[in-house]
């Protein structure tokens, strides 16, 4: 009877668990977590910001999930030191756990802005339900707030915010918001969008301080300038959060790396979700998709993996499906390929519709896509993505309007 | 159990099972009825055009697992335990549209039903008609479809009649068209051309 | 080149449409071509045939698989559903060409009644003729009585006191002893059209073979009769058409003009505008608004009716209507009946252009209704100019682009013009038919159809037949077609045969010659005929055939019909809603040899369909003793 222990109780964490315990309902499985908030559904705190969805919809699971799935759960306490040789975790708590097996699904952390005054209240990252409290609790009062990135992090914050009619000054670094998500075309249409509903975007400058007694009353920027504003959003990225990993004791790169059964480079010890950095499918090589789908896919497959049944991870593919006001975005893969002769950029955009759709092909594969509005058939084109087979059909279908499953067929 | 079975090849594109899935999810569940209600009623089968144009009934095929289960942000949809349908919980939806991301069909839709809180956009798809196989009834599809295109019908018993047919075409040399009538074939043989011809 | 365009490639061969359909897709306009692709799937009930709307015990389907319904809730079954359907297609199509003809009668009743100033008899040499054939005495009367009295007996056509309508006559005997003998002698245009109602009631005729012979009786109450009686009126009003040189293309619009598009069929309105057109108070008042002048310019068969007699630019064929209005450049465009998509309505919301609907029995949304009657239409005529010359400062000159420059095109062979040029008889082409440098003659007629790539069917067939000798005789869209492809210019004789270069280059024609508008169809009737009795032979003896490759209409229906039924061999592009009955289609395209000497055959490709064509041609050749290739 091996002894399983799980690090993190996000969706790869949780889908782990499960996995586990359908393939061996008996052996101990231990799981240490930071947050104590019963597992939740990430993607939606941004919801919660918003004021769509009340906070007591977050979870996903039913509160007593850990004593039903018979796991000893340590929740609220941190790991913060591994020792691979002797298989054993030792928690801020002090409490020391043996594994014969384990998950790393400790997720990732907030990248911060060390400028002066970072300190000052009001300022805020976008990770946590507990952060989405506290926002949520700032609120009152706020006329303008600033987001400082225009990834998907800053630009959520940013939209919820806007949806509550709170002007939202956002600086970001590209002439647009998401540009690792989409292409510049598609960029400048949410751009657009965004504007005619109050936000301000400031390209190409940075926080220089952040200004204020108690709470942030203003933030001076690089070129010197002073914006007044009652609450800040940091979407500048996030950091695998690795803090308890002994130097040179896993490859890393820009997460740990994992082989095609997502298990690191230690014997019986693998990865899953924002921390784990696995083969992408489009790009081939290894790269961090720091996604929810994904990481729930991984957290299925290394559960699997840890209990015993061998089972292939064939990839991640980057992917999104964003609401924007009255337009909606759905992206996935590669989008912006390399200057290279054997990718092709076929873009078609239809004003009487209200569309965009811009595919990338990769030797007749599908690697990449954009859809601005009707995004319903979205799901056909990832999974040709997904499929990675040359293209039966002529790819021009792809980009009518009228396209759907039966255009596959002959 | 039994399950709706699409015959591609029987499809003539009709939209019959359209029309009937949209009034059988309305709230008066009749044509005249369902051309007033507010918000009207939307199918959830889709007949999709292919690339000869003919026609493909497309709707869901309530996966194991099912992707857009598991892309869904809020737990929103779930399966039936009896019936092993996929059904979406329109109280819980928040039409992220995570689950059209997630189907490799594209059967998800989102617009408001006369089942969903009033005014709120949330994912539809087919739910197997399951109030009309409470009462006894098949799908609507399937009862709208004159050329049974659509069967409702235990998956084996459909397995063994192809089972049967690929035997017959192997073992008695008998083609595989005589299924298609002669109108049919000479309709699909002049559209066929017109598609290629077209197309060069 | 942007994939966009590789798309537009795929919906028209025209440069001028491919261009305009990517204007219409940067400026959000809808398309014929979008709708279409909307539409698909089609329904598979109504593409063969086998649903049935005409009483309200069904509606009902028949389940062409055998397993579903058999049956309709009256008991047809799929052959008459199938030739009921179809039957009431033809109704339609006769019932259109007979309407628009009855009007033109009406106009020439007011003339002779002196109630309908802006019309003139302009040929009362041919009233004269057609008078004679319709038994009335000319000796002695004046033009406008003989024109009261003509148009009188042509209305006795009409109704239904006749044995046979009276234009029959001039068929070759052995043809009218033959529909005689099957009894499918029209006796009345209207009452054709009437009794095919009435026979596809529930209840009534339910023998397929019978509402398929009466189909036929139905067509040739049309082409021996009312498109006939449309056509010589025509001639008789606005002048038989002479060989003329015009231009065609959107090219035929002028950036510095005002540019004013006539749509329809019957010259009854754009004739006079024509007129109007031309008056001094209209071009100053141009002048005074910045523009250089009045450029009147057609669309549609209305557009051939001026083209042929007056070499009226042509800017497009049915599906360049509305593409007609994405150039930014149209300041009105004057429609009257038959073939006018709704649809033209939203894509002139996009621009200034102004649509004017004239015809009582004919209104569109988001049209200006402004009625044309004989006793106003001058009137009406100057106004609506007006209207449009003063629209003309409305126009956005970021918003207008005209894509190429004009084809020339040679138009105007009625018979009476081809006679001409023959030196006053049909005996110069019989000698080249017998003589095998021309081997024979192809009526191309109809329309265009989405569903194949605009013109493709008729350049490809036209190039392949002219190629191989075959003298090519066109009317409606496709006279568009070729014109648009350059096929109707002497130069074109470089892309005919030896033997037809040399006859028509003898000529001085081309090897492609306009004969009209869709009406005009029976132009072709006439030439056939006047063949057959020269050659002492029954129409469906000679080496000609007809060919309709991208036809839509109901109109098309009928001409189909009435060619066959007249004894030509005819080729369909599409294949109409028939193939949900394997029985009508054997009749159609086999059975019908037996019983009328011709039939129908369905073929979308144009190559192969020349092949058959030609074929067709040289095995007539050989049964008349005459040399023949391959057969």
């Amino acid at each position: 009877m091996p002894a399983y222990l799980v690090i993190g109780n996000g969706i790869a964490g949780i889908n782990a668990l499960e996995a586990i315990r359908s393939l061996d309902p008996r052996s101990p499985l231990t799981l240490i977590a930071e947050e104590d908030f019963p597992p939740y559904s990430r993607p939606l705190i941004s919801l919660v910001l918003e004021g769509a969805l009340p906070p007591e919809r977050l979870p996903i699971r039913p509160p007593d999930f850990y004593r039903r799935l018979g796991v000893r759960a340590l929740v609220g306490q941190r790991v913060v030191e591994l020792d691979p040789k002797a298989a054993r975790v030792r928690t801020d708590r002090g409490e020391q756990v043996a594994y014969d097996r384990l998950l790393i699904a400790s997720g990732a952390h907030p990248r911060t802005v060390e400028a002066p005054g970072h300190q000052l209240a009001g300022i805020f990252c976008l990770r946590t339900q507990a952060q989405v409290q506290a926002m949520r609790a700032h609120l009152p009062g706020v006329k303008r707030a600033v987001v400082l990135g225009g990834g998907l992090v800053g630009f959520k914050a940013a939209y919820a915010l806007l949806r509550q009619g709170i002007a939202v000054t956002m600086l970001i670094r590209s002439p647009h918001p998401l540009s690792q998500q989409v292409d510049p075309e598609a960029g400048a249409l949410i751009r657009r969008e965004l504007e005619r509903h109050g936000l301000e975007v400031r390209v190409g400058v940075e926080v220089s301080a952040f200004l204020g007694s108690k709470a942030v009353e203003a933030v001076e920027l690089s070129d010197g300038e002073r914006l007044a504003c009652q609450m800040v959003v940091v979407g500048k990225g996030v950091r695998p959060a690795v803090d308890f990993l002994p130097p040179e004791a896993v490859r890393t790169d820009s997460g740990i790396l994992v082989d095609q059964h997502l298990q690191t480079s230690l014997e019986g010890v693998y990865a899953a979700g924002d921390v784990a950095q696995a083969r992408d499918l489009v790009r081939g090589q290894p790269w961090v998709n720091a996604i929810w789908p994904v990481a729930a896919e991984q957290g299925m497959i290394a559960g699997a993996n840890l209990a015993g049944r061998p089972v292939v991870y064939r990839g991640s593919l980057g992917r999104n499906v964003i609401r924007i006001f009255t337009l909606d975005l759905m992206t996935a893969g590669l989008v912006n390929p390399p200057r290279q002769d054997d990718y092709q950029v076929l873009t078609h955009r239809d004003p009487r519709r209200g569309t965009y759709r811009r595919l990338v092909l990769h030797r007749q594969r599908l690697v990449g896509m954009v859809l601005l509005g009707r995004v319903e058939q979205g799901g056909v084109l990832l999974a040709l993505i997904q499929r990675g087979l040359p293209l039966e059909v002529d790819p021009q279908r792809l980009l009518e309007p009228t396209f759907n499953f039966a255009s596959l067929l002959p | 159990m039994k399950k709706v079975i699409i015959h591609p090849e029987r499809c003539v594109g009709c939209l019959q099972c359209m029309l009937a899935c949209a009034v059988a999810h309305s709230a008066s569940r009749n044509l005249v009825g369902a051309l007033q209600e507010e918000p009207r009623p939307r199918p959830r089968i889709h007949v999709g055009v292919t690339p000869s144009g003919r026609g493909f009934p497309n709707r869901c095929r309530h996966c194991d697992p099912a992707p857009c289960m598991a892309a869904c942000l809020p737990g929103a949809i779930f399966r039936d335990p009896t019936t092993a349908t996929v059904l979406i919980d329109p109280d819980r939806c928040i039409a992220c549209a995570s689950c059209a991301m997630a189907c490799p069909f594209g059967v998800l839709r989102f617009h408001p039903t006369f089942q969903a809180p009033p005014g709120k956009e949330v994912a539809v798809k087919c739910d197997n008609c399951d109030q009309r196989q409470a009462q006894g009834l098949p799908p609507a599809c399937v009862e709208a479809c004159l050329t049974r295109a659509l069967t409702f019908e235990e998956p084996d018993q459909a397995l063994k009649r192809q089972t049967d047919r690929i035997s017959r075409l192997v073992l008695e040399a008998v083609p595989y068209a005589e299924d298609l009538p002669a109108s049919l074939s000479l309709l699909r043989a002049l559209k066929q051309a017109t598609a290629e011809m077209n197309r060069r | 080149m942007s994939t966009t365009d590789k798309k537009f490639e795929q919906y028209t061969v025209t440069r001028d449409g491919q261009l305009m359909l990517a204007k219409a897709a940067r400026e959000g306009v809808e398309t014929v071509w979008d709708r279409f692709a909307a539409q698909q799937p089609a329904c598979g009930f109504c593409e063969t045939g086998l649903s049935c709307r005409n009483c309200v015990m069904g509606p009902c389907r028949i389940d062409p698989f055998g397993e579903g319904p058999q049956k309709g809730v009256c008991g047809a079954d799929a052959d008459i559903i199938v030739a009921r359907n179809l039957g009431r297609m033809i109704a339609a199509g006769a019932a259109s060409h007979s309407d628009h003809g009855r009007d033109l009668v009406k106009v020439l009743a007011q003339v002779a009644q002196g109630r309908a100033p802006g019309y003139t008899i302009k040929e009362p040499e041919k009233l004269r003729r057609v008078a004679a054939e319709y038994g009335l005495e000319t000796e002695g009367k004046d033009d406008l009585t003989l024109a009261g009295e003509l148009a009188q007996a042509m209305l006795e056509d009409y109704g239904s006191k006749q044995e046979r309508i009276t234009l029959l006559a001039r068929a070759p005997q052995p043809r009218r002893q033959l529909w005689d003998r099957l009894g499918i002698s029209p006796r009345g245009i209207d009452r054709e059209t009437s009794e095919m109602m009435h026979r596809t009631h529930m209840g009534v005729d339910n023998d397929w073979v019978s509402i398929l012979l009466h189909g036929l009786r139905n067509a040739l109450s049309d082409g021996w009769g009312g498109s006939m009686i449309a056509t010589e009126v025509s001639d008789i009003l606005f002048g038989i058409p002479k060989p003329v040189s015009g231009s065609v293309n959107l090219g035929v619009l002028k950036q510095d003009q005002v540019n004013i598009i006539v749509h329809g069929h019957n010259p009854v309105v754009s004739e006079t505008v024509t007129a109007a057109c031309s008056l001094p108070e209209m071009l100053a008042l141009a002048q005074e608004k910045g523009a250089k002048g009045i450029n009147l310019v057609g669309v549609c068969c209305t557009g051939n009716e001026l083209l042929m007699r007056h070499g009226i630019p042509m800017a497009g064929n049915h599906l360049t209507t509305e593409l007609a209005l994405v150039t930014g450049a149209v300041e009105m465009m004057i429609v009257d009946y038959q073939c006018i998509m709704p649809a033209i309505s939203d894509v002139a919301a996009c621009y200034h252009t102004k649509l004017i609907s004239t015809s009582d029995k004919a209104k569109f949304p988001g049209m200006q209704h402004v009625e044309f009657h004989p006793h106003n239409a001058m009137d009406q005529a100057v106004e609506l100019v007006r209207q449009a010359v003063e629209n003309f400062t409305a126009r956005d000159p970021d918003k207008v682009s005209i894509p190429v420059e004009p084809q020339p095109v040679l138009s105007g062979l009625s018979v009476e013009a081809m006679l001409e040029a023959m030196g006053g008889s049909a005996g110069p082409l019989l000698e080249a038919i017998k003589s095998g440098k021309v081997r024979g003659a192809v009526g191309i007629v109809g329309c265009n159809n989405p569903r194949i790539r605009q013109d493709y069917g008729h350049l490809g067939l036209t190039r392949r037949l002219i190629a191989n000798d075959v003298l090519v005789l066109d009317t409606g869209c496709v006279s568009v077609a070729t014109a648009r492809g350059g096929l109707k210019t002497t130069q074109a004789l470089e892309q005919a045969g030896p033997g037809l270069k040399e006859v028509c280059g003898a000529l001085g024609i081309p090897p492609v010659l306009h004969v009209g508008s869709c009406v005009d169809n029976v132009r072709i009737l006439v030439l056939v005929s006047a063949l057959a009795q020269a050659l002492d032979c029954d129409i469906s003896d000679l080496p000609v055939a007809g060919s309709a490759p991208e036809w839509y209409s109901e109109k098309a229906v009928t001409i189909a019909c009435y060619f066959v039924a007249s004894g030509v061999f005819t080729h369909l592009g599409p294949l109409p809603p028939v193939a949900g009955s394997p029985n009508v289609v054997k009749l159609l395209t086999e059975g019908l040899n037996d019983v009328v000497g011709a039939a129908f055959a369905v073929e979308p490709d144009p190559e192969k369909a020349a092949q058959l064509l030609i074929t067709h041609i040289e095995r007539k050749r050989q049964a008349l003793g005459l040399d023949a290739r391959g057969v």
